[in-house]
């Protein structure tokens, strides 16, 4: 009996032409294997399971009996007929299951029995009727246990589905499907990058289990009224194609499959290495590759080690990158991940890279949108530091927005909001008060921009003091750590030739705000004109 | 037989485009309140399209389009008729109408449509079609993508072919972004005609750039406006002047206008853009005046100091419920009913993008404050410098610093989270000086600020 996720409305001798051709990337007319009758239109679209993987043994008999135009004529036993009858009669319908459902079960039973010559030893009046038989399936598919959340998906890649390679014709435009035009959507063969992956080695290979014992799995995968509706609608553009229609059901009908028209699904990784450099992937990633989460938990913890000791932040980021495909490629997401992209976030925070300090926080966001576990307030005190850096308003509203009242009693929140507020409202002095008591990582993002606000201040208490003010106020002020330090900036920022900015009297050494003029205004300008709002170095 | 039919021919034979673009609207009309209905069940997907073609084209009335032409108006039809048909299901509520359908059905008939203009030499008159178009694919867009939220929640994460992150663009608004994209080829469409202006679909580039706009808004992705306007500056030169085009369509740009200045805290930009959307506004559509003043005010408040009469807001209460009390602080020069009224309307001004803006009104309110210190300061008298004779008086100009500290005191009366420091004090008086609220300076050694003779505080009168 095949199962409900094989192909049920193609007989199997278009099964096993189209398999042989399938290893190619272009469409190939399927060499005719059988003397039966052919239908009228190329195959469909479709990529047929190999053999294997279907639990009945495929066979090379003829044609069934049910198959249009047949050219010899069956003659049926008034049983099969009746059977036929029954399983059409109104009173027999079962709800949920259409007549086409039906009807492509029919035929898979005939033919198994033609095939297997068993056609007159089947007691036909006590056999199932073709819809109680599907309704067992999906018992039986609904009643099977549900395997662990992220290793769930990585079956239908592996396990050739036919629904995974579907190219349909509104899909978004993406590279490799250009050649797939909406007239060529009814005979397509699989992407090329869809072979390359599997002349990696034969398809039993990728799949790390036995497929007959795990066949039942194969169903539970796909929720069932999804994949027989996907299954439906891809047969019903099949019979549309041989009807040689161009109606718009056609269309309609390849639209019904879309949602479940994925482009990759997720792959379970066998690669044991610890360390692994970073590609970005122009293809579907190979799963000798990729490393499954066991061995990348022993990764993190490797590179934590690595960072600690050698510090080589070009080494510790490349690994990062790839640790971070590999979890995407598996659709692995859990407390692991969120781990993860914080401890990458981190580091980057520490070396200043803000590129990759950013991607790494976008993608926080998201996690902690989805209870991830991590600090979610630690970061999110970040983010709010990082836009304040990118002096983006339109950005900072949007952090705002997300901002829950608890959120704003979290210390960290508050004093990054803090640091906000008193920046808008020209609060020098409560800004590098704050500056000295930043929580966490926070100071690698307060060290970004506390230049431009040290420059800022500056100007302002240039032009509003008058005719000086004592240095030790300008350190005490701006957060520096020392009279010669706050000495240097001003000499760094100021001009070569404006020695007059000093001047030592009475044991002090004085600034002279009253005669800098607009040397600082300048400066500050030059400072927040430099900002980078991608934050990219 | 199906009034969209009649209207069609009436509209190709006397070229009215308004009419013409009717036909395209998936409503029904105050004419024909069962227009949807009755084109929906005028065929079926078998003979849809000859069925078009004979109202259309073989129909004893019907007018003689070029045979491009008519196929390609047939062709549009068809994509209508798909997308009635969903939308009547959608009515009906049996199950046989689906909004994503309805949304590829209505997509198509926008592509078609452009591609009537670039290669089917659809007249100009006929651009009214590209408003409802691009009006209805957005509202359709909306539609489906909020239905299919609940049911491909779980595999949207993944979708994203190839990237390196586990979270790529979580897409909640994949119809959207396609009906931008769509609105954005009509765009091109408008823009890039080289005909003459009499004949040209130039005039219909700022309701389509409005309709960009919109989307881009909805899509939070404000940043792609910045392409539009850089697109109609460069064309500028080409472009008939603004005031030749419809009032509707020049006054919700110049909101837009005004808005994304708003926002980029262009704020002189902003307040001109936005002036100019009021003035055009018609004075009853209150919920459009509204928006307008959202941000009108702010950025009028910022630039010139001055607050909005009571009459102004009077006519919107939601409005006026928002800034009202932050203006009042900003009046009394009370910086803890400021910061009580600011953090209680955040939720809301932050939703209009409008707290970060209004927050900055907190240095008028300071500056109200301490001008108050300068006024209860007092007088002294001016005397002449030969004689030593009293010749009259002025305010006192030299304030200790300590005064400013005990305005700020009294101006946190109530606040029980604020503790003053003196040097904080002089932070915000030094910041009132750089921003010429107030004009003078700090003599730190003295502990005084001594203040200007002539307007001290420009612009209040004193």
């Amino acid at each position: 009996m095949y199962s409900s996720s094989s192909a049920p409305g193609h007989p199997p001798w278009q099964a096993q032409s189209s398999y042989s051709s399938n290893q190619n990337a272009y469409i190939q007319v399927p060499a005719r294997q059988t003397f039966g009758a052919q239908p009228p239109l190329p195959p469909p679209p479709t990529y047929f399971p190999p053999q294997h993987y279907m639990a009945s043994p495929p066979t090379n008999t003829p044609p069934p009996p049910l198959a249009p135009p047949a050219k010899k004529k069956m003659n049926w036993s008034p049983d099969v007929r009746d059977y036929v009858n029954r399983s059409f009669a109104q009173t027999t319908a079962l709800p949920g299951i259409t007549k086409e459902h039906i009807e492509a079960k029919l035929k898979e039973i005939i033919t198994e029995a033609t095939q297997s010559g068993r056609l007159d030893t089947i007691n036909w009046k006590e056999l199932p009727l073709p819809q109680q038989l599907i309704q067992e399936d999906r018992n039986r598919a609904l009643l099977a246990p549900v395997p662990p959340p992220y290793y769930v998906p990585a079956v239908p890649a592996s396990a050739p589905s036919t629904t995974t390679y579907q190219p349909h014709p509104d899909a978004p435009r993406k590279r490799k499907s250009t050649e797939l035009s909406k007239e060529a959507g009814d005979a397509t063969a699989p992407p090329p990058w869809r072979t390359s992956a599997q002349s990696s080695g034969p398809l039993a290979d990728r799949v790390s289990f036995a497929p007959s014992d795990k066949r039942p799995k194969l169903d539970m995968t796909t929720s069932v009224s999804k994949s027989s509706a996907s299954l439906e609608s891809r047969r019903r553009r099949f019979e549309d194609s041989r009807a040689g229609s161009n109606s718009p059901r056609t269309q309609e009908s390849s639209r019904g499959a879309s949602p479940e028209a994925k482009v990759t699904g997720p792959i379970v990784g066998r690669c044991q290495k610890l360390e692994k450099n970073y590609f970005r992937l122009t293809s579907a990633p190979n799963p000798d590759d990729v490393r499954p989460l066991e061995v990348l938990r022993k990764t993190l913890e490797l590179l934590k080690k690595k960072w600690r000791s050698d510090g080589n932040y070009v080494y510790i980021c490349d690994q990062f990158k790839s640790l971070r495909q590999d979890l995407t490629v598996q659709h692995i997401k859990n407390e692991f991940t969120t781990s993860v992209y914080e401890y990458h976030a981190r580091i980057a925070l520490e070396r200043g890279d803000l590129g990759e300090y950013n991607q790494c926080q976008t993608q926080l966001r998201e996690l902690y949108k989805q209870n991830l576990g991590g600090h979610p307030v630690e970061f999110k005190a970040y983010r709010i530091l990082y836009f304040i850096h990118t002096c983006n308003q339109t950005d900072m509203n949007d952090v705002l927005s997300d901002l829950t009242p608890a959120d704003k009693k979290e210390p960290a929140i508050k004093h990054a909001l803090e640091v906000r507020s008193a920046l808008a409202l020209g609060n020098y002095h409560k800004f590098f008060k704050l500056y000295l008591t930043v929580p966490d990582m926070g100071a690698y993002l307060m060290d970004m921009f506390v230049e431009r606000e040290r420059l800022a201040a500056l100007a302002c208490l240039c032009k509003a003091y008058k005719p000086d003010v004592r240095l030790r106020f300008v350190t005490e002020e701006l957060g520096f750590e020392s009279d010669e330090e706050a000495c240097q900036f001003l000499l760094d920022h100021a001009p070569e030739d404006s020695s007059h900015l000093l001047e030592e009297r009475e044991g002090d050494v004085r600034f002279l705000t009253g005669k800098v003029g607009s040397i600082f205004q300048n400066a500050k300008t030059r400072a927040f004109g430099l900002v980078d709002i991608k934050g990219q170095i | 037989m199906g009034s969209i039919f009649a209207d069609f021919q009436q509209a190709q034979r006397v070229g009215n485009g308004r009419l013409l673009a009717s036909c395209l609207a998936p409503i029904d009309t105050a004419q024909d309140p069962h227009r949807l209905i009755s084109f929906a069940q005028l065929s079926n997907y078998q003979t849809i399209s000859s069925d078009v073609r004979y109202y259309l084209i073989q129909a004893p009335n019907a007018v003689g389009l070029s045979k491009a032409e008519a196929n390609a108006w047939v062709d549009i039809f068809v994509a209508l008729w798909k997308t009635v048909k969903e939308l009547v299901g959608l009515r009906q509520g049996n199950g046989t109408g689906d909004w994503v359908r309805a949304f590829d059905s209505y997509k198509e008939l926008c592509n078609l449509l452009v591609r009537g203009y670039t290669n089917f030499g659809f007249q100009s008159w006929t651009v009214p079609c590209l408003y409802v178009a691009g009006k209805y694919i957005r509202i359709i867009a909306m539609k489906a993508d909020s239905e299919v939220k609940p049911k491909d929640a779980n595999g949207s994460a993944f979708t994203n072919g190839f990237s390196d992150d586990i979270m790529g663009d979580v897409n909640k608004h994949e119809k959207l972004e396609q009906a931008a994209w769509t609105i954005n080829r009509m765009f091109t469409v408008c823009l890039s005609d080289r005909s003459e202006l009499a004949e040209s679909r130039k005039w219909g580039i700022y309701s389509t750039t409005n309709l960009l706009f919109k989307t881009y808004f909805r899509l939070n992705s404000i940043s792609l406006t910045r392409n539009v306007i850089r697109a109609l500056e460069a064309a500028s030169a080409d472009l008939p002047p603004l005031e030749l085009f419809p009032k509707s369509h020049r006054c919700t740009f110049k909101y837009y206008r005004g808005v994304i200045d708003f926002l980029q805290e262009n704020y002189t930009e902003a307040e001109q853009h936005l002036t100019e959307a009021l003035n055009l506004c018609h004075k009853d559509s209150l919920k459009n005046r509204e928006q307008i003043l959202t941000y009108l005010i702010p950025a009028h408040v910022v630039n010139h100091h001055q607050l909005p009469s009571h009459a102004l807001l009077s006519p919107h209460p939601t409005l006026s419920g928002l800034f009202t009390p932050l203006f009042n602080a900003v009046r009394a020069g009370s910086l803890v009913a400021f910061d009580e009224a600011l953090t209680s309307a955040e939720p809301e001004l932050v939703k209009r993008r409008v707290y970060l803006t209004l927050e900055r009104t907190r240095d008028i309110c300071l500056r109200n404050l301490f001008r108050k210190v300068f006024l209860a300061a007092g007088w002294e008298e001016t005397k002449d410098s030969t004689t030593g004779e009293v010749t009259g008086k002025i305010r006192r100009t030299r304030i200790r610093i300590e005064e400013f500290e005990a305005a700020m005191r009294v101006g946190y009366k109530g606040a029980t989270d604020v503790m003053m420091e003196r040097d904080e004090v002089e932070c915000f008086l030094a910041n009132m000086v750089y921003k010429n609220l107030m004009k003078g300076y700090i003599a730190r050694d003295r502990g005084i600020v001594v203040l200007s003779k002539a307007g001290a505080f420009p612009g209040t009168g004193v």
